[in-house]
């Protein structure tokens, strides 16, 4: 078999029965692998009533048929069930991971039943042991991955928590190859939630490639695409995600004490540009990739992977603070101790708007850096403080009567792009599958960096079919599993030529987007079994009463009414955002 | 409606790699891909006309090779030597850039004469004129493109890319207006993605030279997936050369040229204002 390895386990950690999976060639014709694959054994294995955290819960891990191969190829995606919003949730993380684990034999893993203490799989030659870790428990993300490496043959590589995930923090991270995350939905809260500390892999065995001259062409191609886009060629290498704080601050959609305002005074000093010139050990790639958008940074305590435009954000202009070593920090420590760094900030910039209201009694101020490290900490043995903080913003605010001060999207927190900047963003962020994320559909992509084709980032004609497709797309390469990145610099035939030399499959592109359509439609049905419909494709309100007052998106809102529509219409789904049965029909499902 | 096949664009695509850093690496890359995807041309500095040919041999893909360039401001002899040299060594094209000087300091002669020696010593290749459109006024423009035309030019070409700014519609209109439709224009610089070089063949670009040529591609591919993206109503400040004039890079008549011109703007009213 070409690109796959042919074997999908599942193990039971209660009963610890391991059996395959069976995957026929129609399956990975139709879902590929990744996120399309995960989420369709996902809803075969999982109900809409499954509880994230009972034992019945499948967690899985799934590489791609590309990964291990081309550029950017070390990635793999985890599906379950999320304990943050209650949707279907896949994240994915760079790093070697999703390579090793194909050369230790495997395609993927499905994961059910609760072991009745710690325990690690250590995965080689195609077989798994269950291993004990009861000595590991309690060890953060790098104590872990040393100590199991040390248990282990040379080149093992480690997924694991720490321990937010053995806390059940709703946001914990599985942390992979010292400080690659899967850390959006609390993907890493499942894992303890089955007493599973980490994941092990190692091993020799290759992919075999249908088309080696290809392949050889296609992965000289690859570098020359990669090289001539300037933001993968050039942007993301030198100044690495944090290129984007001046740029969005630029924009005045650079969310700023809780989405309050689109500028942040202090940006500059938090920028790409400053990380390099005050922090920046050496630039870091994750397996086969030319970009190395990566930053290994030193504080003068410590030293560590990050932060990335994401982090700086949340750590920064959400929360008013311009110390862009108590970011870093605070960024490390979210690694060790296995937090989404999202989640976190945005949690904490919802917290102090509500003790700024009055609505929490806690004092906490904006800008104020020198209890971050605390809140992060507390956060993750939920003590204090970091108890009430371990909720995610939308239970918080809830519970102190202001539900409308959280910024996030089915529970899940907006990332750091105002909507009312870019419109098609707004759409993407209110009808993800998984809630406030960016990285559903990056329309940031063509409505600010102009690929791959330049929209105005106001208007709202046009962005229901490019969100969709964009969308599309986001589930394809999320499939395959490659880095999102790609995505700015290629679009779907690269894609489709790369299948084809490594599977020998000749797909076509339109059968490709039909994919990338039938993982999103999968997802959106099991969220409507949920519960999710049309009331909960929506934004905070904020964004649709309260005008920016500065930089140049002010005086702007969402539009989402004037795109909804039109998306559901798009998508083949009725006015409730529920897939009409002819959609079903057609996508086969 | 946009009717174009990704076939048809290939084959108006000169596939360019000029970097003054880029090694053989590079170029065997570009040739590779303009065998793959049926590029009209790839367009490399005259040191790699030999070693492209000898890559592209038996593919149709021409080699297409640039000539005084990017200044354009060497001697007639020395760009007419560059020509042959580039022709002897399988340049089936020659991209070579107008003596700008002369042509602002309207000595004509000089500048016909120039592209007449480049066009004799590329025989039989064909030679298009880049005038670098930046750095003229919509009048030098036309006078650079009927003394190409004289000059026995095949086409006529709007930029380095190493300039100030890079194609625009306005000048390829412009461009093609003057020259009637047997000859071609070549529009290059700052062309990255497939509606940027939708908006310069719909005004009359019958060649692209670019560097994103497979982005370009897909970009085509993606339209038909969502064209009202595509096919949304732009705003023609955002593709003007006034909207781009820098003191900086423009000699300083050229710039305020470009800014007088919005005052005649017909779309003053409407679009030139400024936009949050």
């Amino acid at each position: 078999m070409n690109g796959w390895m042919g074997k999908i386990t599942k193990i039971d950690l209660g009963s610890l029965e391991q059996e395959t999976v069976a995957i026929d060639d129609e399956m990975r014709r139709r879902y590929l692998g990744g996120r399309g694959l995960g989420v369709k054994l996902y809803t075969d294995l999982c109900s809409a009533k499954t509880d994230p955290f009972a034992p019945d819960n499948a967690l899985i891990f799934m590489t791609g048929p590309l990964t291990g191969t081309v550029m950017t190829s070390g990635r793999y995606a985890v599906v379950s069930r999320s304990p943050l919003t209650g949707t279907i949730c896949d994240s994915s993380s760079g790093g070697s991971f999703g390579a090793v684990l194909k050369s230790a034999g495997l395609d993927g893993l499905v994961i059910q039943g609760r072991a009745d203490h710690p325990v690690y799989l250590y995965i080689h030659d195609g077989g798994i042991e269950v291993r004990d870790a009861a000595g590991l428990w309690g060890l953060n993300t790098q104590q872990t991955q040393k100590a199991i490496q040390e248990q282990t043959p040379a080149k093992t590589s480690v997924a694991c928590i720490g321990p937010a995930g053995e806390n059940r923090v709703a946001f914990a991270a599985i942390m992979n190859d010292k400080d690659r995350a899967a850390g959006r939905g609390g993907m890493g809260a499942v894992m303890g939630a089955k007493n599973l500390k980490a994941i092990a892999a190692s091993g020799s065995q290759a992919v075999t490639i249908a088309d080696p001259e290809g392949y050889k062409a296609m992965n000289a191609r690859l570098e020359r695409i990669i090289d001539k886009n300037p933001v993968t060629g050039k942007a993301l290498q030198v100044l690495g995600t944090s290129v984007l704080v001046n740029i969005i601050n630029a924009h005045g959609m650079f969310p700023t004490e809780n989405f309050r305002r689109g500028m942040f005074n202090d940006a500059e000093g938090t920028s790409g540009e400053k990380i390099a010139e005050s922090l920046l050990q050496r630039q870091s790639a994750c397996y086969k990739c030319p970009i190395g958008c990566g930053r290994t940074t030193r504080t003068k305590n410590k030293h560590g992977e990050g932060p990335e435009y994401e982090t700086v954000w949340a750590f920064g202009a959400q929360l008013g603070v311009s110390d862009l070593t108590a970011i870093t920090e605070a960024n490390y420590a979210c690694n060790e101790l296995g937090l989404d760094t999202i989640t976190m900030g945005s949690t904490i910039g919802c917290a102090m708007e509500l003790s700024e209201t009055g609505a929490w009694k806690e004092k906490l101020d904006w800008g104020d850096a020198s209890k971050l490290l605390a809140f992060v900490e507390d956060t993750a043995y939920r003590r204090g403080i970091g108890a009430e903080l371990a909720l995610g913003s939308k239970r918080l605010a809830e519970k102190y009567g202001r539900p409308e001060l959280a910024m996030q999207v089915k529970g899940m927190e907006i990332p750091a792009y105002d909507p009312r900047g870019v419109q098609g963003m707004a759409l993407s962020y209110a009808t993800s599958n998984r809630g406030g994320c960016h990285m559903r559909a990056y329309m940031i992509s063509p409505e600010i960096l102009g690929h791959p084709v330049f929209l105005d980032r106001f208007s709202t004609v046009g962005k229901a079919e490019i969100v969709a497709l964009f969308q599309d797309i986001s589930a394809l390469v999320d499939s395959t599993v490659l880095c999102r990145f790609l995505q700015i610099a290629m679009g779907i035939s690269t894609f489709t030529e790369m299948l084809r030399t490594v599977t020998g499959l000749d797909f076509s592109d339109e059968e490709l987007l039909k994919i990338g359509r039938r993982i999103y439609t999968l997802e959106r049905v099991f969220n409507n079994r949920a519960g999710f419909s049309r009331g909960d494709d929506t934004l905070p309100p904020r964004f649709f009463n309260e005008e920016l007052q500065t930089g140049s998106s002010r005086h702007r809102l969402v539009r989402l009414e004037e795109m909804l529509d039109d998306y559901y219409s798009v998508r083949g789904w009725d006015k409730e955002g529920v897939p009409l049965p002819r959609t079903l029909a057609e996508l086969g499902l | 409606m946009i009717d174009l096949d990704k076939e048809t664009l290939a084959k108006m695509i000169d596939h360019t790699e000029l970097s003054a850093h880029s090694g053989e690496k590079k170029i065997a890359n570009l040739c590779s891909e303009a065998r793959s995807f049926g590029f009209y041309t790839v367009c490399i500095n005259g040191a790699y006309a030999r070693f492209a040919a000898e890559k592209l041999q038996g593919s149709g893909v021409l080699v297409c090779s640039v000539v005084g360039f990017p200044l354009g401001a060497g001697t007639s002899t020395a760009k007419a030597f560059e020509a042959r040299e580039a022709v002897g060594n399988g340049a089936a094209e020659i991209d070579m850039v107008v003596n700008v000087g002369a042509l602002r300091d309207k000595r004509l002669d000089l500048v016909r004469d120039d592209i007449a020696g480049v066009v004799e010593a590329s025989r039989p290749a064909l030679v298009k004129v880049i005038l670098e459109t930046c750095f003229l006024t919509d009048e030098e423009i036309v006078r650079g493109c009927e003394l190409s035309v004289e000059a026995g030019a095949k086409f006529v070409k709007t930029s380095t890319g190493f300039g100030a700014f890079g194609a625009f519609p306005d000048h390829v209109r412009l461009m093609r207006r003057t020259v009637g439709p047997d000859i071609g224009v070549k529009a290059s610089g700052g062309i990255r993605n497939f509606k940027d070089a939708w908006r310069l063949i719909r005004a009359g670009a019958s060649r692209l030279g670019v560097s994103s040529s497979v982005a370009i591609l897909e970009g085509l591919s993606l339209y038909k997936f969502a064209p009202a993206a595509w096919l949304e109503e732009e705003i023609p400040c955002h593709f003007c050369p006034s909207r781009f004039a820098s003191l900086d890079k423009q000699p300083k008549a050229v710039y305020a040229y470009y800014k007088k011109k919005c005052l005649t703007c017909p779309h003053l009213e409407k679009f030139n204002k400024f936009y949050e």
